[in-house]
């Protein structure tokens, strides 16, 4: 009970603050949104990207789940997505993992969680997809970190293959897709892929990154 | 818009080889020859009718009798064999008489005005290679109906005083303001004061016989049409009057008046030639050129009106329509005869007596031809009251209250053209009428395309971005509305034009995009054009 009191008073304190400047802030947000970005990120409590990214109410739409998953059969997702580009017309659809992920750490070990390990099947094929590359890499450390790169700009391509982006697209060069990944050790945001814009950007990256792993 | 469907479908049917015509004509005969029970009567009756019409346009037109009887010879004949329409009669017309009686009074003489006839017959051959008879294509089909209609109530209310035997304004008028300084009201008002019994006795009994002929077993008679009856029943009253009641006589000037020459020879003297001094006129090929622009544009009118009464609902070609009223006036002018158009009450009862084929009106220009030789005296026993009667039962069906209901029922985009064009027939001619109706026509059709919405809003409401989707044809119709919705955007909105489905769009309307791509930035208008060639479009 002490805990949830805090989230109530802290609440009011910050609704005093933000009116004693601005009385008209919440008044002026109450009417149609905006924002420039759709934000898919993990569930973790870790990554509180509005205050990371200094970003207003009212500037970034956002979806979480485990492991920052684009999965093409997930309604919730795909009405978000569709909703965001069609309706809101966002400009930015950003996919943003983070190290040291309880989700990604999951799909890497052999032991079950239950439910979740379907959720994080894509994740377990990116793993094997890469177990050569990854087996090269220095230690355990640098393996994760790989996982939660390789992870984002995975979900990145799924996004560029979803029916609403690939429309989209073919209407004109919106929206622009972005990989991040958010390093919980420092609080910095790292770039994975920035600006994909079409198809071209996309082979482009994905040749790259075969090129890398020797593919 | 099925009128458009009606252009798009005649458009593109190729022009048939005349070789194929000759084939297909011989293929007929047998057909054309069956036809001859329900074509001979039928002739019969335009023949009766046609010929105080002939006359009374000839009278009102300033020109000799016989010239009227002349162009209904030719306009019967020569133009019946060579045209395509089926059931269209031609003739001397009511709507040239004002055109023909100002020519010859500047031309100076009837012979002068014969040679411009001549050129608006050529006139109309130019017009026919030009295929300008495309135009008539372009008649909105709600004006024709309403023409049609006007004609039927014109007919109706200028026979009435011919039906009670006041026979002082000439047959075949139709205009409002009457030469006589009576309109077409007054003269009805007038014509009620001074009932002629003997006349108002023969149109009742041929109007009742008219309106209960159908519901008779007389109907399967075919060699007696009932308005032919109905002529030989007014000669038998009148008759029969001489001996019963002598004051119910008709007098002469309620009979059919052909002149009658003291010998055959005299006949001669009826055929005027063209005085082709004239030619070196500039008035006369004024005249010419407007008489064969006129003129086809009458016969084009009720070629299209024709073709909407044929119970067959056969189309009949416009350009061949338009050489053979070119041929018809050619040799009208040069023997003498007025100038010949296609012509609408006689076509309508041609269509009531039960004629099939062209051989209707082909036999009833060669009746008129024999009859006035052979036996004027006999015809000038026909009462005007008798074919009142037939003209006003005529009229009746061609404004019969049913086509108003049914223009009723088909919206204001129908009725209003075609309302409007009544009234303004009716109140002035059929030429002008019908000039008022088809401008009027056109701005409705126009009002109703810039109507038509050009494009689709396919985002939902309250969307940041206002996804619009233009149709397949975006015509210049289609800019008031579009600059509309540009205009509603308000500063700092979103919208995409989407032109991909666009097989279409009227230069125009890209102007149009073109230009509010500029303003758009300084109206911070967020615009994002798809699918769209402008000229110097780029990307963004
Ligand atoms: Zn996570």
């Amino acid at each position: 009970m002490e805990n949830l009191k805090r989230l109530f008073d802290n609440n009011r304190k910050i609704v005093e603050e933000v009116t004693s400047a601005d009385p008209d802030f919440f008044k002026r947000r109450a009417g149609k949104q905006e924002p420039h970005f759709l934000f898919i990120g993990c569930a973790d409590s870790r990554v509180p990207i509005e205050t990371l990214t200094g970003v207003s109410p009212g500037e970034m739409f956002v979806h979480r789940n485990i492991a920052n998953q684009v999965v093409s059969a997930d309604l919730n997702l795909l009405s978000v997505l569709q909703y965001a580009i069609e309706v809101l017309d966002v400009k930015h659809v950003i996919v943003c993992g983070h190290y040291q992920c309880g989700g990604v750490k999951a799909a890497m070990g052999t032991e079950s969680y239950g439910l979740v390990d379907y959720w994080l099947a894509g994740v377990r094929d990116t793993v094997r997809r890469h177990a050569s590359e990854l087996e090269a890499s220095p230690g355990e450390d640098e393996r994760f970190k790989r996982v939660v790169d390789l992870n984002v700009l995975r979900q990145v391509y799924n996004l560029a293959r979803t029916p609403v982006v690939q429309n989209a697209w073919k209407r004109g060069r919106r929206p622009l897709l972005h990989g991040l990944v958010y390093d919980i050790h420092d609080g910095f945001l790292k770039s994975i892929a920035l600006e994909v814009d079409g198809p071209d950007k996309v082979r482009e990256l994905f040749e790259a990154r075969r090129r890398s792993i020797g593919d | 818009m099925s009128w458009i469907d009606g252009v798009v479908r005649r458009l593109t049917q190729a022009p048939r080889p005349a070789e194929r015509d000759v084939v297909a004509a011989v293929r007929r005969l047998p057909e054309m020859a069956a036809s001859w029970r329900n074509d001979l009567p039928a002739s019969i009756v335009v023949f009766l009718v046609a010929l105080p019409l002939c006359l009374g346009i000839a009278l009102a037109s300033g020109a000799p009798l016989f010239a009227g009887v002349i162009a209904g010879v030719v306009g019967g004949v020569l133009v019946g064999s060579l045209s395509g329409s089926h059931l269209m009669v031609s003739g001397p017309a009511a709507g040239l008489t004002a055109i023909v009686v100002a020519a010859i009074a500047s031309l100076g003489s009837f012979q002068a005005f014969l040679a411009a006839v001549v050129i608006g017959g050529a006139v109309q051959l130019v017009l026919a290679v030009m295929r300008a008879g495309v135009l008539g294509y372009y008649f909105p089909s709600s004006v024709i109906k309403g023409m049609l209609a006007a004609i039927g109530l014109i007919l109706v209310l200028k026979q009435i005083p011919h039906a009670v035997g006041y026979d002082v304004d000439f047959e075949g008028d139709e205009t409002f303001l009457q030469a006589n300084a009576e309109n077409t009201f007054t003269a009805v008002l007038h014509a009620l004061q001074r009932l002629e019994p003997g006349a108002v006795l023969i149109s009742l009994v041929g109007l009742a016989l008219l309106f209960v002929w159908d519901k008779t077993p007389l109907k399967n008679v075919r060699l007696l049409p009932a308005q032919l009856t109905v002529v030989l029943l007014g000669v038998a009253l009148d008759i029969a009057c001489a001996a019963a009641q002598p004051a119910w006589k008709l007098d002469a000037s309620h009979l059919v008046t052909l002149p009658i020459p003291a010998q055959l020879a005299d006949y001669a003297d009826y055929f005027a030639f063209p005085d082709w001094s004239a030619l070196s006129r500039g008035d006369t090929w004024r005249v010419g050129v407007t008489l064969g622009v006129v003129a086809s544009l009458e016969s084009l009118l009720s070629l299209e009106a024709t073709d909407r009464l044929d119970p067959y609902k056969r189309e009949a070609p416009a350009n061949r329509e338009l050489f053979a009223q070119g041929a018809g006036n050619i040799v009208s002018g040069l023997i003498g005869g007025l100038p010949v158009t296609g012509v609408i009450v006689r076509s309508a009862a041609n269509v009531d007596a039960g004629a099939r084929t062209k051989l209707s009106a082909i036999l009833h220009g060669l009746l008129l031809a024999a009859a006035v030789v052979s036996i004027p005296a006999l015809l000038n026993h026909i009462p005007l009251a008798s074919l009142a009667a037939i003209l006003i039962f005529t009229g009746f069906k061609l404004a019969h209250p049913k086509i108003w209901s049914s223009m009723w029922r088909q919206g204001s985009s129908q009725f209003l053209p075609f309302a409007l064009t009544i009234v303004a027939i009716l109140l002035t001619d059929l030429l002008v009428g019908i000039g008022i109706g088809l401008a009027l026509g056109l701005l409705f059709i126009l009002f109703e395309h810039s109507r038509q919405p050009c494009y689709e809003i396919v985002s939902p409401k309250g969307a940041v971005l206002t996804r619009v989707r233009l149709n397949e044809q975006v015509s210049f119709l289609s800019k008031a509305t579009l600059a509309k919705l540009f205009e509603r955007l308000e500063p700092g909105s979103r919208i995409e034009l989407d032109g991909s489905q666009c097989r279409h769009v009227h230069h125009d309307v890209l102007e149009l995009i073109s230009d509010f791509r500029e303003t758009a930035l300084l109206r911070k208008i967020d615009l994002r054009l798809v699918g769209l060639d402008l000229p110097g479009a780029t990307h963004h």
